[in-house]
């Protein structure tokens, strides 16, 4: 019966493409609103692994940048043993930031980074995922070596490419200046670039990472610190943390706690995972009623066929469960042609889709982030499909339960005598 | 008490006791069928005839477990109806009785072949078995080479032929046809009845018609009219 149910699919096949492109849409539709809630959620993950326990430490009323207007000063060096030693801190990482000119007003940001440690982006330090797109990340045998992986923005303004990578170098010119940048009496370096990465948002990618010992060596800072991010062992401690870290540091620095990633769930993934569920819901429903009216057309089309089939001796239930193969199949074919598009097209829609339809409901300082975060990682996790098939499974049941009801309810003598 | 009639051995294959078919709409009341007593004892074509609308369909779809009758005790092949419940009924119409329909009834997507080997799907008869009987049961009615196609590619009489040998399919003792050659001309109508009287050598055959001169060539002839047999 099954088997009869899939090949009756087939009969009338405008029908089946018509239900079938009607079903693709909200099928694409739930794959897009999943993706979407699978990007927030990794980025809430990142959040919660980079950013609640930490507190950032920068030179009290400056931004720390080695060559920057008015912000030049840094934190001495010993800010780093004193926050070391304080009790519930799980670790510290220093970096050291100096700016460079691009053009026009632009410029990209160099951050010496320790080999190893989290690449933190500029004013996103709280929000940043940069992922490596081509080549590698710094490694402990870099230190000291003129290297430096950057950004997909300073790789486009370079003209670095994955294709001439392999020899891509970059000359810093310390000695540019910028409305805000001042120039710094030391030799031009260049850099061999092993890497680019991606972070999402256009100025997370203008970024330079180079080991904080070759930023020493071409800045000429030996000792000091631009950022000092401190790590404390759970959540639960870092007020204590702080309080000590204010009462040790508070003279020299400014303790910035970024915005918790308990902050951003409670307003951007919240959002986010109310609109992707009710859009879902929507969607689901716009499948059960496309294989809702399709059941109910072929039960009526076929009446009298099922009286036949009951007279030669199937089942209500049996040939009940032919209709409902056939719904199972029709809602396959249709999450088969969605999930075809989304393949196709699911790396641009989920962006726009989220522009439009998203983010007004979002804080504005993650807008731009989120978004971009989207746009290359249309991916889908496990639960995510495990939903998008969840869904389809019960649109062709709740579907076409109303159509199998009028099945079962028939009596083979009414279905061969009905016109 | 038993579906089993008393004294199985001796029952005839049909027995009909007081069957009545009341259709009823709003306050509209049809007796189809009024007070119906019949038996069929041994194994041949019986005809039953009657002017349109006089509950000839309405007599074959009661002894075909296809509907209910209102009142009456019906026994078929030893089996109380009244007793089975839903699913005995369902292999009952699958093993006792075929069907033969006015508008042959095949299931257009499906192929002569395998049309006729449905009930014997539903029966649970494997497949190759399946395959082998419907072909032997086709190369009876000289249908064979037709095995693969479709009804739509067959002449009304062959779809017919493919319909009657799909009643036989899992070999029942009861063979019901309503009107079978209702929508054939006269020389393919005779093929048809032809065939059913073949058929009716082996079991019993209860065959609705309109044509007295068929009618005529049957071993019984039932006559009905308002419900109610006639002699
Ligand atoms: N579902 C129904 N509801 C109401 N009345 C019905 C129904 N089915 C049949 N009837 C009525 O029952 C009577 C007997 O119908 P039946 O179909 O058995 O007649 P028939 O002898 O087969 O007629 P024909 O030769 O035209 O096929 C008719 O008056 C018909 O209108
Ligand atoms: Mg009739």
């Amino acid at each position: 019966m099954v088997l009869l149910g899939l090949r009756n699919l087939f009969r009338a096949k405008t029908r089946l493409a018509v239900a079938v492109l009607l079903l693709a849409l909200p099928a694409f539709l739930l794959l897009v609103l999943q993706a979407i809630l699978t990007a927030v959620e990794t980025h809430t993950e990142t959040l919660k692994r980079n950013v609640d326990n930490s507190l950032q430490l920068r030179a009290r009323g400056s931004m720390g940048h080695v060559n920057m207007q008015g912000n030049e000063t840094i934190l001495p060096q010993s800010a780093l043993d004193t926050a070391i030693r304080i009790p519930g801190v799980a670790a510290v990482e220093q970096y050291l930031l100096a700016m460079t000119p691009t053009e026009g007003h632009n410029f990209a940001m160099i951050v010496g980074v320790n080999p190893g440690e989290t690449r933190r982006l500029e004013s996103h330090g709280e929000a940043g995922n940069p992922r490596i797109v081509a080549g590698r990340d710094l490694t402990a045998a870099d230190r000291g070596q003129r290297v430096a992986v950057i950004g997909q923005g300073v790789a486009r303004w370079a003209r670095i490419t994955s294709d001439n990578l392999a020899s891509a170098t970059l000359t810093l010119d310390l000695k540019r200046t910028h409305p805000v940048i001042f120039a710094l009496e030391r030799p031009p370096a260049t850099l061999r670039i092993v890497g680019v990465y991606a972070s999402g948002y256009v100025f997370g990618d203008m970024q330079l990472f180079v080991p904080i010992d070759t930023f020493r060596e071409i800045y000429g800072v030996p000792e000091g610190i631009s950022w000092l991010f401190v790590r404390a062992v759970s959540a639960d401690r870092l007020p204590e943390v702080e309080a000590a870290l204010r009462r040790e540091l508070g003279e020299a620095a400014d303790i910035i706690a970024p915005i918790a990633a308990a902050e951003f769930e409670r307003t951007t993934t919240r959002a986010v995972r109310r609109f992707s569920a009710i859009g879902s819901a929507l969607a689901a429903a716009l499948m059960v009623i496309v294989v809702f009216f399709v059941t109910l057309i072929n039960v009526r089309e076929r009446t009298r066929e099922i009286g036949t089939l009951m007279a030669l001796g199937a089942s209500g239930a049996g040939v009940a469960a032919s209709f409902l193969a056939e719904a199972l199949a029709l809602a396959a074919l249709g999450a088969t042609a969605g999930a075809a598009v989304f393949a196709v097209a699911g790396s641009l829609v989920p962006g726009q889709l989220f522009g439009v339809a998203v983010s007004p409901f979002l804080p504005a300082q993650y807008k731009d982030a989120l978004r971009g975060a989207l746009a290359p990682a249309a991916g889908l996790g496990p639960s995510g499909a495990g939903w998008f098939l969840l869904a389809t499974a019960f649109a062709a049941c709740a579907g076409s339960a109303w159509g199998l009801r009028q099945v079962v309810k028939l009596s083979p003598v009414e279905a061969i005598r009905h016109e | 008490m038993s579906d089993r009639a008393p004294g199985n051995s001796q029952a005839p294959l049909v027995l009909l006791e007081q069957i009545t078919k009341i259709y009823r709409k709003d306050t509209q009341e049809v007796r189809a069928l009024d007070g119906i007593d019949l038996r069929i004892e041994s194994p041949g074509m019986v005809a039953v005839v009657g002017p349109s609308g006089s509950g000839k369909s309405s007599l074959l779809h009661v002894i075909g477990a296809m509907d209910r009758p209102t009142g009456g005790e019906i026994v078929v092949a030893g089996r109380r109806l009244a007793a089975l419940g839903n699913a005995e009924l369902t292999a009952f119409r699958r093993n006792t009785v075929g069907f033969v329909f006015q508008t042959f009834n095949l299931i257009p997507n499906l192929t002569a072949l395998e049309n006729v080997a449905l009930p014997m799907e539903f029966n649970g008869v494997d497949k190759r078995e399946r395959r082998r009987r419907a072909l032997a049961l086709l190369d009876r009615v000289g249908l064979a080479p037709r095995a693969t196609h479709r009804p739509g590619e067959l002449s009304g009489g062959e779809q017919q032929r493919v319909a009657i040998t799909r009643a036989l399919a899992n070999d029942p003792p009861l063979v019901l046809a309503d009107e079978p050659t209702g929508n054939l001309d006269s020389t393919t109508g005779q093929l048809i009845y032809e065939l059913l009287e073949e058929i009716a050598r082996g079991r019993t055959v209860i065959v609705v018609t309109h044509a007295e001169p068929l009618a005529q060539r049957a071993k019984r002839v039932i006559h009905i009219q308002d419900g109610r047999l006639v002699s």
